[in-house]
Formats: C-alpha cells, sequence, structure tokens
C-alpha cells in the first residue's frame, strides 16, 4: 500500500547509509568502534530531537526556520530562572521548556490565524527569539551548574549515552504518531491539499498549531541536552541548528513541497550525515571537504529519489 | 456493439495502403499505451484531413486524453505508428509535435498571466532583430494579424493575459499555434469553461480555420456542437476503437450508444416514497454580502434544487451551512435543534456532506490513494483504539468501489491517475462513509460523461428513497429540472423565487435567474 510507495527513497538512502558506513570503517580503523559510534550517537542527538519535529512541519508543507532561536532562548531561560531568579534547577528546566514550546506555539499561532508564510513567520521569529536570547544573557554565560544535571548530555544507561535513549523513544513515538493515528493522516492531508483537508472536515489549524508547539518543545529539550553536554549556557546557542536539521530531514526524502516523508527516512537521514561528518574528518579529510560531500550527497539522493519520482509515472 | 467493424485499415491492410495513402496531416496506426501495467489505450487508428474537423469522443476514462497526449508528444505509444504526411514518425517530446506542425488547446489554459497577450503568443519563438533582441513591432504587428484573423479585433495585444476572461485566454492559444504554423489543432473540451457567447464565437473560429485547411481534432461530450461542427467523429470506449463515422451518419442515440456500448435511459429517475420530517432549516441566515438573508427547509426524501447563475450565492450558501465561512446572522437547524455550525468537521459530525464544486482543489487530495481519500473524512470512526485501521480503510475503499462502481485497479491506486467521473465517484463514497443525512451537492455531474451522470442521478434518487435530505446545486437548468423536488432560485445572495416541481417549466425557472440579474444591476 501507500507505506512501499513512500519506502522507495528510504530504501536508496538506507543502501546509500550502509556503503558509506562500510567506505568509512575502512578508511579509518577509529571509525567503527562502539565508542566512536556511540560518541557520534551523543552529537546527533540534539539535531536528531528537533529534525522529528521539523518532519512533520515539512510535510505539511511549512518549515521552522526559528527551531535555533528557540534552542538558545531556552538555554538561556534555563540558567536565567536557575542563576538570576533563584529558582530549583528542576523548576528552572521545566519552566524554561515551556517557554521554548510556547515559543513554538507562537510560530504556530501566527502562521494559522494571520495566514503568514511559514518561511516569513519563522523568519520573523528566528530574529525575534535570538535577539530576545541575547538581550535576556546580556552576553554573559551561566556555568557552575550542579552535577547531577549533567547526567542528562553526559551520562549513560546500560552503556548508551542518556540522550540517545531519548533520542530513540522520541523517534518511535514520532513515528508511530506520524505513521499509524488519525494525526499523522491529517498532517500528511494538510501537506498534499490543505483546502481538501479542511473540505474533509480535519482540523487544520488546530493539527498545525500542535506540530509547531511540538518543534517548539523538542528544540527546548535538545537545549537543555545540550547545556548539559556543555555544561555552560551561552546566548548563541543552536545557531544555524536549523540548516543542519532541515538538511537531514530533505535528504531523507521528506517533500518540501509537502505531502510526503517519514520519521525512518528523517532517521536514515541523520545518520548518513553524521556518518560522513565524523568518518570523513577521522579519515583526514579537511572540514572544508567534509561539507563539500554532503551537499554532493544531498543533491545525489534528490536527484535519486526525483529518478524514482518519474519512473512511477501517472 | 458495432466495436471493430469500422476500424478500417487494420493490420493486413495498412501495409499494402501505405504507399497510396493521401496525405494526412496526422495518422494513427494501431495505437496503444499502457500506464503501469494497465491498458489505457488499445489499437486505436485515427487520422485527419486538412480542412476537417474530427470530433474524437468517448466517456472519460475512454481514452481521448492519452490519444491526445500521445498527438502532442507528451506520451509516447508502446505500439503503433504515427505518420506526418505518410512518412512515420516519432514524437519524443512535445517540441517534436510543434515542429511537426501539431498544437494543442489543452483543457487547462498554459499561458503566462504577467505576460502581454503578443508575449503569450510568441513565447518561445519570439522575432527576432538583425542584432538578436527581441523585435517588438514585428511581434505586436504579427500579433495584431493574427488575432484579427480569428475575428478578435477586440483583444489588446498590450493587456496582461491574466486580467483577460476564459474565452480570450483560449483566443491567444489559438493564435499561438496558428504562430507555429500548425496544421493539425487539437483542442480539448474547449467549450468545456465557456460561457454561451464564447462558445458560438469559438465555433465560427473553428469554422473559419477549416476553411484555410487547418485540421482540427475537437474533443467534447456536448453533442450539440458535435453536429454543428465535426465532419466525422471517432468514438473510444475503455481505450478501444469503437468507430469512425461521417457526421452525417450518425444521430445523438446513436452516439451515446456506441460511447456507454449500451443504450442510456436519458430520462431522470422517478421520485420514491414520501418526504419525511424537516431535516435542515435556515432561518434568516446571512455571511457578510454573499449570502443575505436566506429562509429555508429541507426534508428527508427531498431533492431541492438551487437554480441560479454563477455567483448568485448558491455555492456560498452550501459553503456556510457546511461551516467553512460559518453563519454571521440567523440560525441553522438540523433536525429542529439551533445549532452554531462553524467548522467542516462539526457540520459533518451533526450529518452533513458536502460534495464541493470544485473536485481537484476541494474534494480530493490528487496525489494520495482512493483508500487514503474515502478514509480522510472518516478517520475517527475507522480506528481501532489510537491507531487508524487499515484493514478497515482497505475494506471501506473496496466497499466503495463496488458499491459506486468505481473503475480503478483497486484501493492504492492513485485519485489522479482516474478519470473525472471516477473521481467524482470516490469524492461521494469518502462522504457517504460519513453516514450523512443531509447531503449537500455542489455540481454534482459536471464535467462528467453521460453514463456516469446517469448513475449519478439515479443514485441521488435512491439516497432520497432511503430517506436523505438533498440539496443540489446546478448551473445546468435540465438537471435541476429533471431532478428536483422543489426548486429554489437564487441571484445577489437571495433567494429569489421558489416553485414546486409541477411548477418549474425551463421557461418559468430561467427567467427567475435572469430577472435576478436585472434587478441586481437596477438596484
Amino acid at each position: 500500500m501507500t507505506l512501499s510507495r513512500w519506502l522507495r527513497h528510504e530504501t536508496i538512502l538506507a543502501v546509500l547509509t550502509i556503503i558509506a558506513l562500510i567506505v568509512l570503517a575502512i578508511l579509518s580503523d577509529k571509525f567503527f568502534t562502539t565508542e566512536n559510534l556511540l560518541n557520534q550517537g551523543r552529537l546527533m542527538s540534539e539535531v536528531g530531537l528537533v529534525a522529528l519535529a521539523m518532519t512533520f512541519v515539512i510535510v505539511t508543507g511549512g518549515i521552522d526556520l526559528s527551531v535555533g532561536s528557540i534552542l538558545g532562548l531556552t538555554a538561556i531561560l534555563l540558567g536565567v530562572f536557575w542563576k538570576n531568579v533563584g529558582l530549583p534547577l528542576p523548576a528552572a528546566i521545566v519552566l524554561a521548556v515551556a517557554c521554548g514550546t510556547f515559543a513554538g506555539w507562537v510560530n504556530g499561532f501566527i502562521i494559522t490565524r494571520f495566514r503568514v508564510p511559514p518561511l516569513i513567520a519563522t523568519l520573523a521569529t528566528l530574529a525575534l527569539y535570538r535577539g530576545l536570547a541575547e538581550g535576556i544573557s546580556e552576553a554573559r554565560s551561566v556555568r557552575g551548574y550542579p552535577e547531577w544535571f549533567f547526567f542528562f548530555g553526559q551520562g549513560e544507561v546500560l552503556g548508551v549515552p542518556f540522550q540517545l535513549w531519548i533520542l530513540g523513544i522520541a523517534t518511535v513515538i514520532a513515528a508511530v504518531i506520524l505513521g499509524l493515528t488519525p494525526f499523522g493522516r491529517a498532517t500528511y492531508a494538510i501537506g498534499a491539499n490543505e483546502t481538501a483537508a479542511r473540505f474533509s472536515g480535519i482540523r487544520v489549524n488546530a493539527t498545525k498549531l500542535w506540530i509547531y508547539a511540538a518543534a517548539g518543545f523538542l528544540s527546548a529539550l535538545a537545549a537543555v541536552i545540550f547545556v548539559s553536554r556543555v555544561t555552560t549556557t551561552r546566548s548563541d546557542m543552536g545557531t544555524g541548528l536549523e540548516l543542519d536539521v532541515i538538511t537531514g530531514v530533505v535528504l531523507g526524502g521528506t517533500s518540501i513541497f509537502g505531502g510526503r516523508g517519514t520519521i525512518i527516512g528523517t532517521v536514515l537521514g541523520l545518520i548518513l550525515i553524521q556518518a560522513l561528518k565524523n568518518g570523513l574528518a577521522l579519515s583526514g579529510v579537511k572540514g572544508d571537504g567534509t561539507i563539500v560531500v554532503i551537499g554532493l550527497v544531498l543533491i545525489g539522493a534528490i536527484l535519486a529519489g526525483a529518478l524514482f519520482d518519474k519512473n512511477r509515472g501517472g | 456493439m458495432g466495436s471493430g467493424t469500422q476500424s478500417a485499415p487494420s493490420q493486413e491492410g495498412h501495409a499494402a495502403t501505405a504507399e497510396a495513402a493521401p496525405s494526412y496531416p496526422i495518422e494513427l496506426r494501431g495505437i496503444s499505451k499502457s500506464f503501469a501495467g494497465i491498458k489505457v489505450v488499445s489499437n486505436v487508428n485515427f487520422d485527419i484531413k486538412p480542412g476537417e474537423v474530427h470530433a474524437l469522443m468517448g466517456e472519460n476514462g475512454a481514452g481521448k486524453s492519452t490519444v491526445i497526449k500521445i498527438m502532442a508528444g507528451l506520451h509516447q505509444a508502446d505500439e503503433g505508428e504515427i505518420r506526418v504526411n505518410g512518412k512515420a514518425v516519432r514524437f519524443a517530446s512535445p517540441r517534436d509535435a510543434h515542429h511537426a506542425g501539431i498544437a494543442t488547446v489543452h483543457q487547462e489554459l498554459l499561458l503566462f498571466p504577467e505576460l502581454t497577450v503578443a508575449e503569450n503568443i510568441f513565447l518561445g519563438q519570439t522575432p527576432k532583430t538583425s542584432l538578436g533582441t527581441i523585435d517588438w513591432a514585428a511581434m505586436r504587428s504579427r500579433a495584431r494579424q493574427l488575432l484579427n484573423s480569428l475575428d478578435s479585433h477586440d483583444l489588446d495585444i498590450d493587456q496582461k493575459v491574466g486580467n483577460l476572461s476564459v474565452g480570450n485566454r483560449q483566443r491567444i492559444e489559438i493564435a499561438r499555434a496558428l504562430a507555429q504554423d500548425a496544421r493539425v489543432l487539437v483542442m480539448d473540451e474547449p467549450t468545456a469553461a465557456l460561457a454561451e457567447a464564447d462558445v458560438q464565437r469559438l465555433m465560427t473560429i473553428v469554422r473559419n480555420l477549416r476553411a484555410r485547411g487547418v485540421a482540427i481534432v475537437y474533443v467534447s461530450h456536448r453533442m450539440p456542437e458535435i453536429f454543428a461542427l465535426a465532419d466525422r467523429v471517432t468514438v473510444l470506449r475503455d481505450g478501444q476503437h469503437v468507430a469512425t463515422k461521417p457526421v452525417s451518419e450518425v444521430d445523438e442515440a446513436k452516439l451515446v450508444a456506441m460511447m456507454v456500448g449500451r443504450s442510456i435511459d436519458r430520462l431522470y429517475p422517478a421520485k420514491q416514497g414520501k418526504n419525511g420530517d424537516v431535516a435542515l432549516e435556515l432561518r434568516n441566515v446571512s455571511h457578510g454580502t454573499a449570502v443575505r438573508d436566506i429562509s429555508l427547509s429541507l426534508r428527508r426524501g427531498e431533492i431541492l434544487g438551487l437554480a441560479g447563475l454563477v455567483g448568485s450565492g448558491r455555492t456560498e450558501t452550501a459553503l456556510t451551512i457546511f461551516g467553512i465561512t460559518p453563519a454571521t446572522a440567523g440560525e441553522i437547524r438540523v433536525d429542529g435543534k439551533v445549532e452554531a455550525i462553524n467548522s467542516p468537521e462539526m457540520a459533518r459530525d451533526l450529518g452533513i456532506a458536502y460534495i464541493p464544486e470544485d473536485r481537484g482543489q476541494q474534494g480530493l487530495i490528487k496525489a494520495q490513494s482512493i483508500e487514503d481519500n474515502i478514509a480522510l473524512a472518516n478517520l475517527k470512526r475507522l480506528m481501532r483504539g489510537w491507531f487508524v485501521d487499515v484493514a478497515q480503510v482497505t475494506a471501506e475503499a473496496r466497499n466503495a468501489i463496488t458499491r459506486f462502481g468505481i473503475r480503478a485497479r483497486g484501493p492504492e491506486q492513485l485519485v489522479r491517475q482516474l478519470s473525472g467521473g471516477n473521481q467524482q465517484k470516490v469524492v461521494l463514497g469518502k462522504w457517504l462513509a460519513t453516514n450523512p443525512r443531509i447531503l449537500i451537492m455542489d455540481e454534482p455531474t459536471r464535467g462528467i460523461d453521460v453514463g456516469a451522470k446517469a448513475e449519478i442521478h439515479q443514485l441521488m434518487r435512491k439516497l432520497a428513497g432511503e430517506g436523505m435530505a438533498i440539496l443540489m446545486i446546478s448551473s445546468e437548468l435540465p438537471e435541476v429540472l429533471g431532478m428536483s423536488d422543489r426548486v429554489l432560485v437564487m441571484g445577489g445572495g437571495r433567494i429569489l423565487a421558489e416553485f414546486a416541481s409541477e411548477d418549474a417549466t425551463a421557461e418559468a425557472v430561467g427567467a427567475a435567474m435572469t430577472s435576478s440579474t436585472i434587478k441586481e444591476i437596477a438596484a
């Protein structure tokens, strides 16, 4: 049925990822070690969490450029609530995550209520949230978090980094929601033809609000993990995150025009990018070279996808 | 019936006649084409002489569009041969077809709204000066000439195309084809979107072109045009070539029988059963200026026809009932209870279904499958726990496919691959699966062939007989008169007149429709 149709791109991507892993393993003996792979998983988690929500956003035909700024804002609020306001750290975390979620909801509100194109709305909030973060922080970083807090970003459970568990659970939840629930159906329908979705009694605006709020929530969650991993809070955290996230999602086969995409694809896209970054660095390729390779892979994957699309006919 | 009898030069014949064949500007021999393993066109023969209008007819899904697209170079035939002036050719792209002198005026006009009339006519073949820049003077004067030759002296060549009516844009497309020196002009349902005056004008243009020796392939559902224009007619059914005959040898009944493969009962089905309780009642409902002070009541088992000209407020009234544009004043009662319907979701949950006017944009998600489309309005029901019950979704779609006779490979076929009539049946399937008690149908048979149309009319009667309350909007007067138990005429957002079925004559309803516009203009 429909799943098999969408999996076509994912199959190519899976093959590509496996080839990349094998080549990289041959190029460097440090690449294919448990330690390195788990560490890469740790580094991938923040982008990965945001990419899950971004998949939903892009499937509806939207985009969210403000995720990096929401991450930065949440990180700053976390530090300020704890250090300056004097809240207990757990309360500060909860409150900061709530603020990040609200920031995402505001995106959704602007987009649905005032019919502003998502690109424009989130371009504006990209600047707005980053500006707020910088204003609130007054360019000072927050340090000195208690030891237990570092568990989120540096701890391990059963030998696997803590945030990788979070990413894994979030991935399963996202995949189930997008693939199996009425909410997922509504998401695809909105992206493929918003008018027809509305005329079919789908709650278009409510669905979008949930999705943008979820993008805010996962960006905020990523912020907590990020702060915990690097032990400090700075206002420029997450700058440019949106591009890494969107790259992963699009490489994963989600159509930028909406209506198509899967969580599995996004995860594969993220793994491929992270593996290339790390593997090429280990093999002695310079930073610029890595970026070039990632660019080429992205173009290649999209061309391959388009080719299959064409052959399908219609 | 009749199949094969007339499918002239068959395999053995055509090798022998090839030498002596008259020079046809285009000739198809034994053309077949499959999509994803399904043969949509099978062994079709078609030819056209200079200065001839050759009509191509068939129900939706009969393969007309595919044949046209093969001639235009958009599709490549799997089998068979295309000949231009007796020489076998291959069209790898629309460009090749252009070079062979074949131009197509598609149903969706492919013009650039931001460019001027002259620019559109010469796009891709702009006259150049010796310096290689655009020769504006030559372009404008040639554009003027071309339009004059099409009796369109009134068309301003410097105007942006986006501001023009459909009829004018179509004339520009034709001028564009002539600018390419087309010897064959393929017109795909050219009158489907035209007002009556424009239809007349188009027919004059077609006659002029024929007199100038252009060969015209004319695709249309409309019988009067076929008999007024065509010299020969070719009928396709299920992708097969049924017959090619001079128009003088056929009549309407014969053509319909050839298209459908059986004779169609052209009578509208009779009313079954009696009207029940009032299902839907509007009291002084308004929405802005589009819907003004509408009061009506609709009973179970009743088909209420809403007649009126385009823009008279009929669709707007339907959208207000359905919660897309909620009422700003007045009250809507469903089964006697006042309901503030403010979303389609709420309307659906109250048992109201709306089959929209614009099938492609509002009714369906064309890029998705039949089953996904049918499930979309029924997600709450098609669940197991928190999840969509995929097996039940497929079962529901199979059920709709058999119940409405949807011609498709199966529930997973994409809706965009279906013909117009079958797409409409998917929309019906989607909404009837919600078990509505009130069904609003906006132009239920627009752009649908005779066979599917009769089926939809039968279905409407059957549903009404089972107690469904149906509100039907239609711009086709015969349909309004034939199907409705009662007719309301709208104009300027108001209800202007009401007719019981026995008083609703074409003259009376037509007069009410047009008098309204005069009043509106005077007011």
